[in-house]
């Protein structure tokens, strides 16, 4: 007999609850430490067509406190010699810690708007957003999970390897396939650069995880 | 030069001649003589630890005593027993004397003269006994003893009363003993104590801590006195002019917050109490001291505090006294590095800051302090700093300059220091697949295998711990080097520990090394597979969640790769014959605990994943163990992730033609 699996598009709103009180986000097993995603970065400018290979891997994550954090490769970099790994953090929005408003690093509340919207997963949720910053959504059954990433610093290149990193990126996670997309956002740079990333299996018929506890 | 030397060596000299004058003195029959012998002894020895060693090497101890015990002119009992606390005071190897000379009891029995002064000298010189650890334990069972110290309590002299409280804080050590003293009404009669004098006042916030430490009820029936009065009564002295009685109240509402926190609502006492243990660090004596282990147990585990001292400047204030380059005293060394080691525990802002003041050098070298406790400390506070993810994957902690003392640590005498070097090693070798590994070329593998075997359980679990990590995401050769040593019957045996938590890391560690390369999976085939025969055998045991969890992850990994490693798992799951099967699996998914559902049903999602031919085949044998039915009845699990992958699963079912 099939069976209809019951899914809901929309996040449920919760009244009057104090975003300090709020829960974490529950755990998405595609979005741990660990994990691996591969896909590209599309940086084409007007002059250009130009897209880079990019590897990006979860290195921790800690939904009480709403972060994560991870390494991104990209590994055809026009000016460098090798691939260029960077460090970089991430905020989820879960209305305890984060909200979709970044308030930091030269976004705006249109910049956010602006950028949150062009992600399909995002228009359920857009009329909330815009009355009150999203504060009443209970994104906690939500199948897809938003984040800022602000890369850090760089792992193997010098700061002097005329690259920028001032930036920081607008992340959509879907928890049912694991992808990712995201635009990357810097005044100085080209407006949404599009990222997108698939879970990456190292040759095997299926998906395998690791674990790392720290004391 | 020879005449500094023959000049500094005749006035030593000429001082022990002088000591042993006054010496032989002691034991002179005239009492004028003796009594003045006594005064010139306390007179030397007052704060002067050099003097109290020499005069204890001459004997003056035992001599002292006797003209205690010998005499009952109440001026040579005063001086007496003055010389005997002085003895005492903050000078353990004088306490043991005293006691070992017999004046203790001697001392007791001054407190029942009719003269004032000799009850006076006799409680000041046991109080000094009584501020140690050597002093004799103080029976409160015993009836006619408390008695006793209801009298010493209600006297309206000052020492006598003080030196009952000095009794409770000494002896107290039980919650029997708290309730005991509570139901006899010592709470009644110590808050008194706070309105008198200095001394009182002291003896009495000691003496409440003790009756109150890890005691909600005493908290309670203390908070109750007089409507809250005594508790605003001690808040209040935490602002006092002295640093000791401000010292003593913030030890005291420690105490009581961490028995009893929901006195504690106000953030601005919260605060208060956090700055006054930041300025009491300047203290440069013993206060100071005592500051440093009263702020790191305020802030343990508790988030809000740390992010208030956080505030306040906790990290810069200590770094700071800990730069200074005067020879700290190890009980505020070790509250220091404790005080870090929680200010980095939660917050990464904490721990990010900490590591921005060049501090490194600082915690090797506390590594390497001839002290245990500073060396335990040390290890806590890498640990907590090294939970910092950005840090260790920037490899902040990787350096021969930090590795090496702590691998060295792995054989201290001290096990307090083993177990906690092995917490701070388990978090610093996280290097996340970088291919070198300096714990490596210290021979880290080795000694951490070793230390699986332990006896203690704790070390094993810690030990596996971290060579779980060190496999997170490593690279084949590393996960050989690892295997080369431990070979399958090794693992199989750490798979059987008897301990649930050691099974629980030993298998996590078994996850990690059959992830990554797909060749790696091969180990658990390795001796016809042993290892993956124990790790289906623990399953089939009911095992706690947490371990079951890592035992799932195993097989998820394994299914995750050829055809033969699907058909492995599927063996294990439903061995035959049928009679031995134990369908674990089913109970997995109908667990309360969502991360063990979600391991299992990726369990499945391998086996059936729709790359692999045999995949069919696979699962019809699930439908028919029940599994694939279960996880049709589980499509509205409570868990979103859950239902996730158990809607790829049902997907996948409907494309076998499974409706």
């Amino acid at each position: 007999m099939p069976v209809r699996v019951v899914e809901s598009n929309a996040p449920a709103q919760v009244s009057g609850t104090d975003p300090g009180n709020r829960s974490p986000l529950p755990p998405s097993s595609l979005l741990s430490a660990g994990q691996a995603f591969s896909g590209t970065q599309n940086v084409s400018n007007q002059q250009k067509e130009e897209a880079w290979r990019v590897n990006v891997q979860i290195q921790g994550v800690d939904l009480e406190h709403g972060y994560l954090c991870g390494t991104m490769e990209a590994l055809n970099v026009p000016m460098a010699d090798t691939p260029v790994i960077t460090f970089w953090e991430g905020e989820i929005v879960d209305g305890k810690n984060y909200t979709f408003y970044t308030g930091k690093w030269e976004a705006t509340r249109e910049d956010d708007m602006r950028h949150w919207s062009k992600f399909p997963s995002f228009a359920p949720l857009q009329g909330q957003v815009e009355t009150d910053g999203g504060r009443q959504l209970d994104l906690s059954n939500y199948p897809y999970i938003f984040m800022r990433w602000k890369e850090q610093y760089f792992v193997n290149v010098g700061t002097d390897c005329g690259l920028t990193i001032a930036g920081f990126y607008y992340v959509c996670f879907s928890c049912s396939d694991g992808s990712i997309s995201g635009f990357y956002y810097d005044p100085n740079s080209s407006p949404f650069q599009k990222l997108e990333l698939k879970t990456v299996n190292e040759g095997r018929t299926g998906f395998s995880f690791s674990s790392y506890e720290l004391q | 030069m020879p005449t500094t030397t023959s000049s500094s060596s005749s006035a030593a000299s000429s001082s022990g001649n002088r000591q042993a004058d006054v010496f032989s003195r002691l034991a002179s029959s005239d009492p004028e003589v003796k009594l003045k012998a006594l005064r010139e002894v306390k007179n030397q020895i007052i704060g002067n630890r050099t003097k109290k060693q020499s005069f204890l090497k001459l004997g003056a101890v035992p001599a002292i005593a006797s003209a205690l015990s010998e005499c009952d002119n109440s001026s040579i009992l005063v001086q007496s027993a003055a010389a005997l606390g002085s003895f005492a005071c903050g000078f353990e190897a004088g306490v043991q004397a005293v006691i070992d000379a017999g004046a203790f009891p001697r001392l007791l029995r001054l407190l029942t003269s009719s003269d004032e002064k000799v009850v006076d000298a006799g409680a000041r010189s046991l109080r000094m006994i009584f501020q140690s650890n050597q002093a004799p334990k103080y029976d409160f069972l015993q009836e006619k003893n408390m008695e006793f110290l209801f009298s010493l309590l209600n006297s309206e002299n000052e020492n006598v009363s003080g030196l009952g409280a000095s009794i409770i804080a000494h002896a107290c050590g039980t919650t029997v003993e708290q309730q005991l003293l509570c139901d006899a009404g010592v709470l009644e009669k110590l808050v008194i104590l706070l309105d008198g004098s200095l001394s009182q006042r002291e003896a009495c916030l000691e003496s409440l801590a003790t009756v109150l430490k890890s005691n909600p009820e005493a908290v309670s029936r203390f908070v109750g006195l007089e409507a809250g009065r005594y508790l605003s009564s001690v808040t209040e002295l935490t602002k006092d002019r002295y640093p000791r009685t401000r010292l003593l109240s913030c030890l005291c509402l420690v105490v009581i917050y961490n028995t009893s926190p929901s006195y504690f609502l106000n953030m601005g006492t919260k605060s208060s109490l956090v700055t006054t243990l930041l300025e009491l660090l300047n203290d440069p004596g013993q206060s100071g001291n005592e500051a440093a282990l009263g702020l790191s147990s305020l802030i343990a585990e508790k988030e809000d505090l740390q992010k208030l001292a956080y505030e306040a400047n906790a990290i810069k204030n200590i770094v700071d006294i800990l730069k200074t380059g005067s020879e700290l005293h190890p009980k505020r060394l070790q509250g220091l590095f404790l005080s870090l080691a929680e200010l980095c525990s939660k917050l990464e802002d904490c721990r990010c800051s900490f590591l921005s003041l060049e501090v490194l050098d600082l915690l090797v070298n506390a590594l390497r302090h001839k002290n245990a406790d500073v060396r335990t400390a040390a290890c806590i506070c890498f640990k907590n700093a090294a939970r910092s993810v950005k840090n260790l994957s920037a490899g902040r902690f990787t350096t021969d300059h930090v590795m090496l003392p702590l691998v060295q640590l792995l054989h201290d005498p001290s096990s307090a220091v083993q177990v906690a070097v092995l917490g701070a090693l388990s978090n610093i070798v996280l290097d996340f697949s970088s291919p070198k590994s300096t714990f490596i070329e210290y021979g880290g593998i080795k000694q951490l295998i070793e230390l699986s075997k332990s006896m203690d359980p704790n070390a094993r679990c810690s030990a596996l711990r971290a060579l779980r990590n060190l496999m997170f995401l490593a690279d084949n050769k590393r996960k050989e080097l690892f295997y080369s040593d431990v070979k399958a019957q090794g693992f199989a045996s750490l798979i059987s520990d008897p301990e649930p938590t050691v099974q629980e890391q030993a298998l996590a560690l078994l996850r990690n090394l059959v992830d990554g390369c797909i060749n790696s999976i091969e180990f658990v085939f390795d001796e016809d597979g042993l290892i993956l025969d124990s790790v289906a055998r623990q399953l089939r045991k009911a095992p706690q969640a947490q371990m079951a969890i890592q035992g799932m992850y195993v097989l998820t990994n394994v299914a995750s790769g050829t055809e033969l490693h699907k058909e492995a798992v599927m063996q294990q799951l439903f061995p035959q014959p049928q009679a031995e099967s134990n369908n674990f699996m089913l109970k997995f998914l109908q667990s309360h605990e969502s991360q063990l559902r979600s391991a299992t049903v990726w369990t499945v999602i391998n086996l059936i994943s729709p790359s692999s031919p045999g995949a069919l085949d696979r699962h019809v044998k699930l439908r028919n163990e029940g599994i694939i039915p279960q996880l049709k009845n589980m499509v509205n699990d409570a868990c979103l992730d859950v239902k996730i992958r158990i809607r790829t699963v049902l997907s996948q079912s409907m494309s076998f033609g499974d409706n």
